[in-house]
C-alpha cells in the first residue's frame, strides 16, 4: 500500500456524504492521480475511462489468491475483518462475483441462460400482475413511503420467483440478504460480523433443504437447475449454495435502491417526469438513466495481477483498485452534462452493472422490474408528489434512501 | 491498418480503420456505431456487441470459443455468421471486413 497522504479526508459514512457524494466524487476526479484510501488498503478509482479499462483488463481480477502470499492474504483477511466466519468465507466471501478465470466461467455457465434477454422477458406478465397487485393496494393510500410500501417488495418476490423459493419465504430472504450485503460495507462491526455469519449459516441450510426438495421433485426452476448441474458434476454442493444465495442478493437490494433513487431522481427533475409520461417509449432509457445517475452498488475492487498502467501511472503487482462507479457515471469527460438527469441519454455507457467478466448477470431483470413499476405507476396515479426530501443511506457500497415519502393522486 | 466497414440496420454504412491486434467491437465503439452497446466492455460476458458478418467474410475468419458460441444463442436473431464483435481481433488479413449490425442488441 502506497503511504502517500490523501489530499483530504474522505469520510464515505458521514451525513455529507450520504447527501451528496458527486460533489467528493468531483473533488476525486479532479485530482492529477488516484486517491488513496488506506482504510480499506486501496486506492479509489474516479475517472470513467479508468474505471471501464481496469473492468474489463483480465490483469485486474476480483481476487487477490495467487497475487499476495499466503501471509499477506491472511493480513488483509484480518484486515478486512473477514476471518474467524467459517459459513461467510464458505458461501458468501466465495461466491461467482468473488471469484476469477475457469471457475468464474464455469460457475457463470450454469446460470447465465435463465438471465437472457429473451428469458427474462418472458417474466413481463407475471411481473406485471403481481406488481399491479401492489400499485393498487396503494391507490386509497394518498400518502406512501415508496421504499416500504412498494419497492422492498419487488425484486426479492420476483428473483425468489425465478430462483424457485416459495413466495412466503420471500420476505424472510430479504432480511437474510440484507444482513448479509451489509457486511460488506465500510462498517465491519463485531455485530455486523456475528449477524453475517449466523445468517450465512442459517441461508445455507435453507438451500440445503430446498436442494433435497427439487431432488425429490423437480420442477422448472433455477433451484432445479442447479442442483442438476452439481448432480452432473459442474458444480460442488458449497458451488450450488453460494450461486444460489449470491443470485438472491445481487441484484436484491441494489434494484430496491435504485427504485427508490430514480423515483427520487423523477421528482427532482420533474420536466423528465412529464416527458417519461409522455413518451413512454423513452423507458427503456430512463431505467438506464437512473443507473447512471444513482448507481445502487458504486463501489468494487480488484487487484493487480501484475504491474499494471492506469491514467498513465504505473502501479505495482498486488495494488487494490477500489472502483467507484458512482464517481465514473458522472465523469463530463464521457457523459455530456453528468449531473442532470436526462431519460432519453444516449448512448448513456455507464458503469453501473460494472464490466468484464463479472458484467451484472441479472441487469436485464433489474430493469424489468423498473419498467413495469414505472409505467405502472404512471398509468395509476396522475400526479405523485415528494412529501419530504429523503435520507441517503450511510455507506460507500450502497446507494439509495433510506424512505421516500410520496403523496399520490388517482388518474 | 486493417478498414472495417459497418452497415447499420437503417442502411448507414461507416468505414473505420482499426489497429492490428485491436477489437472489433472496440473499433465501433470508437467510430460512434451506437447500437454496438457492449455494456460489459469487451469479456463476452453480456451479448450486446453482436453483428452478423458478411457472407464474404465469416470463413475468413477463426470459428467463435465456446463461450461466445454459448451467448450468441441467447442474441436477437442468431444466424450462422453471427459474431460478437468484443472477440474478434483486427488482422491485416481483416483488411476490408464487412459487418452488418442488428437494428437492436436486446
Amino acid at each position: 500500500m502506497p503511504a502517500q497522504a490523501a489530499p483530504f479526508r474522505f469520510d464515505p459514512l458521514s451525513a455529507e456524504f450520504a447527501a451528496d457524494p458527486y460533489a467528493v466524487y468531483a473533488r476525486m476526479r479532479a485530482l492529477d492521480g488516484l486517491f488513496p484510501f488506506p482504510e480499506l488498503g486501496m486506492l479509489l478509482v474516479t475517472r470513467q475511462r479508468d474505471v471501464a479499462a481496469i473492468v474489463a483488463d483480465i490483469r485486474l481480477p476480483r481476487m487477490p489468491a495467487g497475487i499476495l502470499d499466503a501471509d499477506e492474504l491472511e493480513r488483509r483477511q484480518r484486515q478486512d475483518n473477514f476471518h474467524d466466519m467459517p459459513n461467510h468465507a464458505r458461501f458468501v466471501q466465495f461466491s461467482m462475483l468473488n471469484s476469477d478465470g475457469a471457475v468464474h466461467d464455469r460457475l457463470r455457465r450454469q446460470v447465465f441462460r435463465m438471465f437472457t434477454p429473451a428469458l427474462i422477458a418472458g417474466q413481463r406478465a407475471a411481473i406485471e400482475a403481481y406488481v399491479s397487485r401492489l400499485i393498487s393496494d396503494l391507490a386509497g393510500a394518498g400518502e406512501v413511503d415508496f421504499v416500504a410500501d412498494l419497492a422492498v417488495h419487488v425484486p426479492g418476490h420476483v428473483i425468489g420467483h425465478l430462483l424457485g423459493v416459495p413466495d412466503a419465504d420471500c420476505p424472510m430472504l430479504r432480511r437474510w440478504s440484507e444482513s448479509i450485503v451489509q457486511y460488506f460495507d465500510v462498517d465491519r462491526s463485531a455485530e455486523r460480523k456475528a449477524l453475517a455469519e449466523a445468517t450465512a449459516a442459517e441461508f445455507a441450510d435453507y438451500l440445503r433443504a430446498l436442494k433435497a426438495d427439487r431432488l425429490r421433485v423437480p420442477k422448472d426452476d433455477l433451484v432445479t437447475r442447479l442442483v442438476e448441474a452439481e448432480r452432473a458434476g459442474e458444480m460442488s454442493e458449497d458451488e450450488f449454495i453460494s450461486t444460489a444465495m449470491l443470485i438472491l442478493m445481487a441484484g436484491h437490494g441494489s434494484t430496491i435502491d435504485v427504485l427508490g433513487s430514480g423515483m427520487h431522481a423523477l421528482l427532482r427533475f420533474p420536466e423528465e417526469m412529464e416527458r417519461l409520461r409522455a413518451d413512454p417509449a423513452l423507458m427503456p432509457t430512463a431505467v438506464q438513466e437512473m443507473f447512471r445517475f444513482e448507481s445502487p452498488l458504486p463501489f468494487f475492487d480488484r487487484y493487480a495481477a501484475e504491474e499494471v498502467e492506469v491514467g498513465g501511472t504505473l502501479y505495482p503487482r498486488g495494488t487494490r483498485f477500489g472502483l467507484l462507479y458512482g464517481a465514473a457515471n458522472r465523469d463530463g469527460e464521457q457523459f455530456a452534462d453528468p449531473d442532470r438527469f436526462d431519460v432519453g441519454r444516449t448512448p448513456n455507457r455507464h458503469l453501473a452493472f460494472g464490466g468484464g467478466a463479472h458484467f451484472c448477470l441479472g441487469n436485464h431483470l433489474a430493469r424489468l422490474d423498473m419498467d413495469i413499476i414505472f409505467s405502472t405507476l404512471f398509468r395509476t396515479f396522475r400526479r405523485i408528489e415528494l412529501v419530504e426530501a429523503p435520507l441517503y443511506k450511510r455507506s460507500l457500497s450502497v446507494r439509495g434512501p433510506m424512505a421516500l415519502k410520496l403523496r399520490l393522486e388517482a388518474a | 491498418m486493417p478498414r472495417i466497414t459497418f452497415v447499420e440496420a437503417d442502411g448507414r454504412t461507416t468505414e473505420a480503420d482499426g489497429v492490428v491486434g485491436q477489437s472489433v467491437m472496440a473499433v465501433a465503439v470508437a467510430s460512434g456505431i451506437e447500437a454496438i452497446l457492449a455494456e460489459c466492455g469487451g469479456a463476452c460476458a453480456c451479448g450486446t456487441c453482436h453483428c452478423h458478418v458478411d457472407a464474404a467474410w465469416i470463413d475468413r475468419l477463426s470459428p467463435p470459443s465456446e463461450t461466445e458460441a454459448a451467448m450468441i444463442e441467447c442474441v436477437v436473431d442468431p444466424r450462422q455468421e453471427s459474431r460478437l464483435t468484443c472477440q474478434i481481433r483486427l488482422t491485416d488479413a481483416l483488411d476490408g471486413l464487412v459487418l452488418h449490425v442488428p437494428a437492436t442488441q436486446y
